[in-house]
Parts: structure tokens; sequence; C-alpha cells
């Protein structure tokens, strides 16, 4: 009888939107959290996040999350946990084959943890990263010794794991997604097929100085947005002027947490949403991105300073001999040093000094 | 969106609001609507709108949304609220504001969160390792039963389907009838247009649709909707390759286990063990259907691995392949001329493909069909398939095409042009528009609730 | 005030839709709103009976070319 209705030969398919990977890097600088305790104790954080990536679960089955932490002096993976003996036979999510030089990493499920207790109240996939983070973090927070208690955070180690997990989830998944064709230009697939995951960065950051590791996260700033990987930036406490360049570089959120006890619900306006949905949604933004850069000689921020003509390396004076600290070129000064026509040499001192206060006071 | 989410939408919506307030106290269900039902930004608005504490006034979460996602909003919020998920309530002296539903919002956050006393995610069992059964071995029962299943609809077509030794449930056949599958003439079996269309569907969208047979049929059986759907839910929150228990089932859902085994969806060893181990079919259900895609279900369904068709750009095609299923399938839109042990092959004619079309089976079905099952040699080549012969079915589709029925609702009798032209934008920015004419100040929509609203608010304010 | 009706918009050729009309002028109980030569409303219940003594029209009507059948 619909011999002659065309009407069911154009339903519409609308395609579901790519599932994303979400990494997040949580600052656990035990100093930090510490002075953080009266309004956000780091159990407290730890509880909203675990929601919050439960959140970011729910919203696609295919959805992908890793968290490291960032310590004082290293970077580690919280979740997923590198495999130990993982025995073979535990499940059917398919292992990354392929990287066999690769640290297996335990991913989606497959219990390292010992098995869980088991609870019918709690959505199982929910359960296994709540048990592994906690395992995790406790482990962490008990190795450290006391002696490693610094005021700073390896953000900069942190961000380079991030990336490497997020190049090698996509490398698998566009494997597998892309064994169908294995002659076709691989190049020109990748540039026109919708990107087969949505990676994004999501630092949790408490500590404030981090000027001394100013090359090594720039090089990372860059390196994800050439990847269009945005950083999104959940500033708790203190303040960094290279977080909100990442931010504002990677066309990812900055949130300063006015209120750090409501983290929860910044978490999952400003921050769940992923790129598909940041088309449709006003950004959280933020105002003012303090562009300063640090001097590469003694890692201070700098409001003006000398710039080698050769390499770009920026430095806060002129240094010795004239002789650029990173690519040994000799540079000509020119007339450096001489009295200026104009301008009072008091002025610039007084500057350098006001800085260098500031910063020995956070 | 898939085809599958949009058939169980159509159902859901349907429901009266103590269903879904019944619904939704199960955490599962709570969070197996929120993954599979909703638009990808109707979810941002649930979680933003989870954790707070006063009601979201309207004109903020209208802020929130950028001036050019106007459409996407209004759909996302449109569907919310006919899911009774979110409400807008007026209090006086406060902005109209947006609230998450009782039950609903409780329930996921339980979800997320852990706790209570449900029991909604499936209480696993500790079983002996000798009754373990490994995931490849549930993956083989799925696969038996569901092309149990698909041979028995396809059995009429003339090729002689071995059954694989499955032999249908009378329960099953009778589904079958009652969703309009298979029509029975006598004693013989004959597939309908519905059928032929459910047939060449990917199996996740399959397994829904017989699943939404089920519950429309479980009234009849004496079985509570709730009970069924909140299982259905329950089952897709499962883990693939545990057992679970069975201690904690109501009537209705013990009952469904005996039903759901004859379709594969979940396997227990007798009727009357302690536990059972849900399938890919079940655990996949809530997730989206590219997770089943890529699972071994679909693959280990050609009797090759990967595709096993090749067409030329003669019309020719040629299948290596002997499952009777497949064959079955082809035959559907092609006219088979030999018949090897390991291969068949036929021509794609335009009378194949009308009668095909004729049966309720579109050319981007087959097309679809063809390319996923298209041979590793087609592989290679780009476009897989030859573009003549994609062109070719669809203008034979396209030349019966008499005519485009759009059921929907006709707005007219405008006073002004003024009064016309600003309902008329508004349909057509919220997508609802399929015709409108100025002369006659006439427009055409597929639905008219969110139309409606909007004139009545136009009403209120002019 | 506007008014909506439901029904089910027909979009076809103006040769098919000459045939509606035709089929239409026995009891006028198809078509609630003719719109312009390429489109009408028909009434919802109605649809499948169209359909039925549209198809039955093009069969007497037209004749398919034949195929060819050379293999």
């Amino acid at each position: 009888m619909n011999a002659v209705d065309g009407s069911d030969h154009y339903t519409k398919t609308s395609d579901e939107p790519p599932p994303s990977l979400l990494t997040i890097i949580l600052d656990t600088n035990p100093h930090a959290w510490a002075l953080l305790s009266p309004t956000l104790p780091l159990s407290a954080a730890i509880a909203n996040l675990l929601v919050f990536v439960n959140a970011h679960l729910a919203f696609n089955n295919a959805n992908r999350v890793a968290i490291i932490a960032s310590h004082t002096q290293r970077a580690e993976f919280l979740y997923p946990l590198p495999a130990q003996e993982t025995s073979s036979h535990t499940n059917g999510s398919a292992p990354q084959n392929g990287f066999d030089n690769d640290v297996e990493m335990a991913d989606d499920g497959e219990p390292t943890v010992p098995p869980l207790s088991d609870d019918a109240n709690h959505y199982r996939p929910f359960r296994l990263i709540q048990t592994t983070l906690l395992t995790a973090l406790t482990t962490l927070l008990k190795t450290t010794p006391p002696s490693s208690l610094t005021p700073t955070t390896s953000i900069a180690g942190a961000l380079t794991l991030a990336l490497t997990y997020i190049n090698k989830t996509t490398l698998s998944l566009s494997t597998t997604t892309s064994s169908t064709a294995p002659n076709a230009d691989t190049t020109l697939a990748a540039e026109t097929a919708p990107p087969a995951l949505n990676p994004r960065i999501l630092i949790l950051s408490v500590s404030g100085d981090l000027a001394h590791q100013y090359i090594p996260i720039m090089n990372t700033i860059f390196a994800c947005q050439r990847l269009s990987i945005p950083i999104d930036i959940a500033k708790i406490a203190g303040d960094t002027v290279f977080l909100q360049q990442a931010s504002d570089a990677t066309r990812g959120t900055y949130i300063k947490l006015d209120h750090p006890r409501g983290l929860l619900q910044y978490l999952m306006m400003g921050f769940l949403p992923d790129q598909t949905n940041r088309k449709y949604l006003v950004p959280p933004t933020a105002v003012g991105v303090d562009f300063r850069a640090a001097c590469f000689c003694h890692r201070k921020v700098v409001d003006v300073g000398f710039v080698c003509s050769i390499c770009l390396s920026i430095f806060c004076s002129p240094p010795e001999g004239a002789i650029c600290l990173t690519c040994g070129t000799h540079l000509q000064l020119g007339e450096y040093g001489g009295k200026p026509v104009v301008v009072a040499r008091k002025k610039k001192k007084r500057k350098n000094v006001e800085d260098g206060k500031g910063k020995d006071a956070t | 969106m898939s085809t599958s989410s949009l058939r169980s939408f159509e159902y859901l919506e349907g429901l009266p609001g103590t269903t879904f307030n019944r619904l939704y106290k199960q955490p599962s269900t709570a969070l197996a609507i929120f993954r599979r039902m909703l638009p990808h930004l109707a979810k941002s608005f649930v979680m933003a709108l989870l954790y707070i504490s006063r009601p979201m006034p309207v004109t903020d979460l209208e802020a929130w949304v950028r001036p050019d996602g106007r459409l996407e909003r209004d759909n996302a919020i449109d569907l919310l609220e006919r899911l009774h998920i979110l409400t807008a309530t007026t209090k006086p002296g406060k902005p109209r504001a947006y609230t998450l539903t009782n039950p609903f919002a409780a329930s996921l956050r339980l979800a997320l969160t852990g706790g209570g006393t449900h029991k909604s995610f499936g209480v696993p069992s500790n079983i002996s390792d000798d009754d373990h059964i490994t995931i490849p071995e549930l993956d083989e029962f799925a696969r038996r039963q569901w092309e149990g299943v698909l041979g028995y609809m396809v059995g009429s077509t003339g090729i002689d389907l071995a059954n694989n030794g499955v032999e249908l449930s009378p329960g099953v056949q009778h589904l079958l009838k009652q969703g309009g599958l298979v029509e029975t003439r006598g004693r013989r079996v004959e597939i309908t247009q519905d059928g032929f269309a459910f047939i060449l569907q990917e199996v996740n969208a399959q397994v829904w649709t017989m699943l939404i047979l089920y519950l429309q049929n479980a009234e009849a059986l004496n079985m509570d909707e709730v009970d069924v759907l909140s299982f259905l839910f329950t089952l897709g929150s499962l883990e693939l390759g545990l057992p679970y228990s069975k201690a904690n089932l109501t009537p209705t859902q013990s009952q469904m286990l005996l039903d759901l085994g004859d379709f594969g969806i979940i396997h227990q060893t007798t009727p009357t063990s302690s536990h059972f181990h849900p399938t890919r079919l079940a655990t996949t259900l809530t997730s989206d259907s590219n997770g089943l895609r890529s699972s071994s279900l679909a693959s280990s369904s050609d009797t090759t691995k990967g595709g096993f068709i090749v067409i030329e750009t003669n019309y020719r095609i040629y299948a290596y392949t002997s499952s009777t299923l497949q064959i079955a399938i082809l035959q559907l839109f092609t006219r088979l001329i030999t018949r090897y042990p390991n291969m068949v092959a036929g021509k794609i004619t335009r009378e194949s493909i009308r009668r095909a079309v004729s049966m309720g089976i579109t050319s981007d079905q087959i097309i679809s069909y063809l390319t996923t099952h298209a041979h590793p040699q087609m592989l290679k080549k780009q476009p897989i398939l030859p573009a003549t012969v994609v062109d070719q079915i669809r203008l034979w589709q396209l030349e019966g095409d008499r005519m485009k029925a759009t059921p929907g609702y006709l707005f007219k009798d405008f006073n002004t042009q003024g009064d016309f032209e600003g309902l008329c934008r508004y349909a057509e920015e919220i997508g609802v528009l399929v015709w409108k004419s100025e002369g006659q100040r006439k427009f055409f929509v597929t639905r008219h609730e969110q139309v409606a609203a909007y004139l009545r608010n136009q009403a209120r304010r002019g | 005030m506007p008014r909506a009706s439901k029904g089910v918009l027909v979009e076809c050729d103006p040769s098919i839709k000459a045939i509606i009309l035709k089929i239409d002028q026995d009891n006028h109980d198809y078509i609630v709103e003719d719109l312009d030569d390429q489109t009408l409303v028909i009434k919802e219940t109605q649809l499948a009976r169209l359909k039925v003594r549209l198809s039955e029209e093009l069969a007497n009507t037209q004749q398919m070319p034949e195929e060819s059948g050379s293999d």
C-alpha cells in the first residue's frame, strides 16, 4: 500500500556527538590543601570531583576519563592505573592492542583493584572509579615523605602525562574505527571525518607559584593548542599567570572559584559541557588575561624583559657577557647601560624590587 | 539519536505522568533515560540544575545559551518537559524558574553518588566456577537466539532455513504477530513490510523495537509496565560476563527472564537456576548503538569476519556466505541467480529494488546494508560501493515516489499579516514548519504544542 | 484568532494531485484543504485508503517499462 508514498524514505538521521575524553589534573599538593581545609577540605573536593566524573560518564556510554595527580615533585596517574598483573580473561572490553612496548593501562573496568564489594545500589563503572581513585590517592599521600613538602606542584609533568594519554587513546580509537579502510589515505580521512574522540583537560589548581616551570608549561600549552585540546582551569586557590594563558590560548574555560565550597556547581555548570555543547553555550568568561612571561634565567615573572633576537628566550636582566643562556649567541647590547636621554632609571628599578617582594609573599 | 531511541521516545511520551513518577523512582531508570533518551544539550541542562538549591530563573537559562543555539535550547527544554523531567514554576513575586522534578532528580543524584537501598543496578551473585559462562559463550548464545528470531521471520521468503536448532517459543511467535512484523496465512508465516524494515535495522535498534513490542504486550499478560520498563533499564546497567542473582526480582521480572532468554538477551542455564547472565544484547541496551557495531556480535553474524559482499558496476553482486539468514536478507532486494556452497551470485535489478521499496525497505537501508557488509576488497576502494549502483538504487526508489505525506497541523485564519509572520517564523526556528503560504496566510507544522504555547504567550503579552 | 486543524500534508506532482482531486470528487471525504497545485491537506484517517486508490488508479493509467532481463 505504500507503493506511492515516499514519506518514509526521508527519515532524518542525526548523528550522535562523538564521545569525549576528560583528563582531570588534580593538584594534590598537601601544603595548599592544608591551607584550604577550613573552606574546602580535600575529602570534600574529591567527593565533588567523583560526582562530576560520574556525571561526565553518564553523558555517553563511550565517554572516558583519566585522573592525574600533580603532586609536589611528581605527577602520577590516579585513574586508570598502570596495569600491574592484570589477569587476561577478565573482561570483554577490548584491550588496546598494537602498543606492545607500551605500558598497558587498565581501562574501562578491568579490575586492577581487588574485587569490589557487591553493591547493587551503585552503578558498577562509577563504583570502580571511586574505589580506584581513593585507593591510589591514599597510597600517594601516604608515600609522600615530609621532606618533599614544597609549596609547588608539578603541573608541567601532569600536563605531559595527560597529553600522552590523550594521544594514546585517540590513536587506539582511530585504529579501531579506521581499520575498515586500511589503504584509504588516512590523513585526508582524519581531516574530513569528525573526530572519534573529543579530548579536553581540566586542571583543578590550588597552589600558586609555577614560574619555575614556565618553559615546560608553555610547551604543553602550545602542544594542546596545536591538537585543539581545550585546557579548562578551575582555580580553587592561589593564582598563576600561566594557567590563565593556558586556557586562553587553547580556548578553554578559566574560572576562579570565589566560593570554593560550591565546587560541585562550578564543575557541573562550567566544566561539564563538552566541545559539542559549548558551541551552544555562553562560556563563563574570564576577564583580563595576564599575559606576562617568566624569564628563563631566574624564573621570575617579568613585566619588561630582554629577548634574545635569535631564539626568543626571555631574560630579566642582560645575561652575563651578553651571551644568550639558551642558544649561546653573542648578543649586541647596543647602547644598553648608557645614560638614557629621557627616561629616569629609578622607576624601573623600583618595579623590579616590587615584583620580587610579591613573589616571596606567596 | 538513532531510530531506536526515537521509537522508544514516542512510546515513553505517551505514558501518563504517574507512570513517570513511578519509573523515576529507580536510579538505574533515571540514569538510563538520561543517557539514552535525552539530546546532548538537554543533558547539560539537567546536570547544571541537578545540584542547584534554588530554581533557575528562565531568563538565566536563556542567557546561558548562545542566541544561535535557540533552536536546540527550545527542543531540549520541550523534550525535558514532555518527559516530566523539567518543570517551570511561577511563584508570586518571583520570576518563572525551572526545576527538575523530584523523583527524577533524587534518583539521578543517587545514581551518581551511589547509596540507598534500591538495588536497581543488579545484585551480582557468587557462584562456583564450573557454572561460569565465558563471554564468547554468551555472545554465541545471543547470536544464535537472535538469528533464530530473524530466521523465523525471513523463513517465508522461499529459502529453506535451517533453523540452527533454535525452536522459537510460542510467546515470541505471538509477539512477532502482535507487532505486525509477520502475518500468518493459513499455516505459513509471512513477513510484513514492517518486518522487512526491522530486519535491515541495526541489532540495537532491532532489540529496542522488540522490547517496545514486548512492553505494549505486557499489559495483556497481566504484567506491570513500570516493572517491565525498569527491569529493562536495570539490564542495561549490568556488566557483561558477570552472573546476577535472581533473589530480588519481582514475579513479573522473573517471568520476563524466561521471555528475554528466548531472544538471547539474557542467559540462564536452567529456568530454575538462582542466577542469570546478561548478554551483550542486554548490556548495550542503554549505550549508543555504536558500541554494539564494534562488538563481536555484529561481525560474527556474518560467516566471514568483516564483510562478504562484492558489487560490480554492472550491478552484479557476489556474496561469500553460506548463512541462510544472510541469503534470505539479500534476496529481499536482489535477484539471486546462482548458489554455490560458499557463495551466491545475483544481480540488482530495477524490478528487485522496486519490489523491495514497495515492501517498505528504503534505498538508504539497502545502501547502508551493502556498505556495512562490503567485502574487504571493496573497502579498499573509495567510495566503497560503485557510485553508479548507489545512484541507480536511489533513482529506482525515487521514480515510484508519487507523493510525500506528513501528518501534522494546519494553521490558518490569521487576522493580520504580522500575526502570521511572527508565528510562522517561530515555527520555522524550532524546526517544525513543513509548508507555508504568505498569500493564503496558512502554514503546516509537524507538532503544534510549542507553537500553541507561543501563541498563548503572545496573547497574554499583547 | 488563528485556528489549527489536524491532518496530513500531501506533497505531490500536479498530475498526481489531479488524480487525488478526481478520487475526492465522488464523496468529498478525503480533502480537508486544497492549498496549491502541489500540496493539499487530507484527513488523517483516510491516508491509507487514498494510497490504495491512488496506486490502483496509477496501475490503470500507467505502463511501467518492461525489464530487459538480459543476464
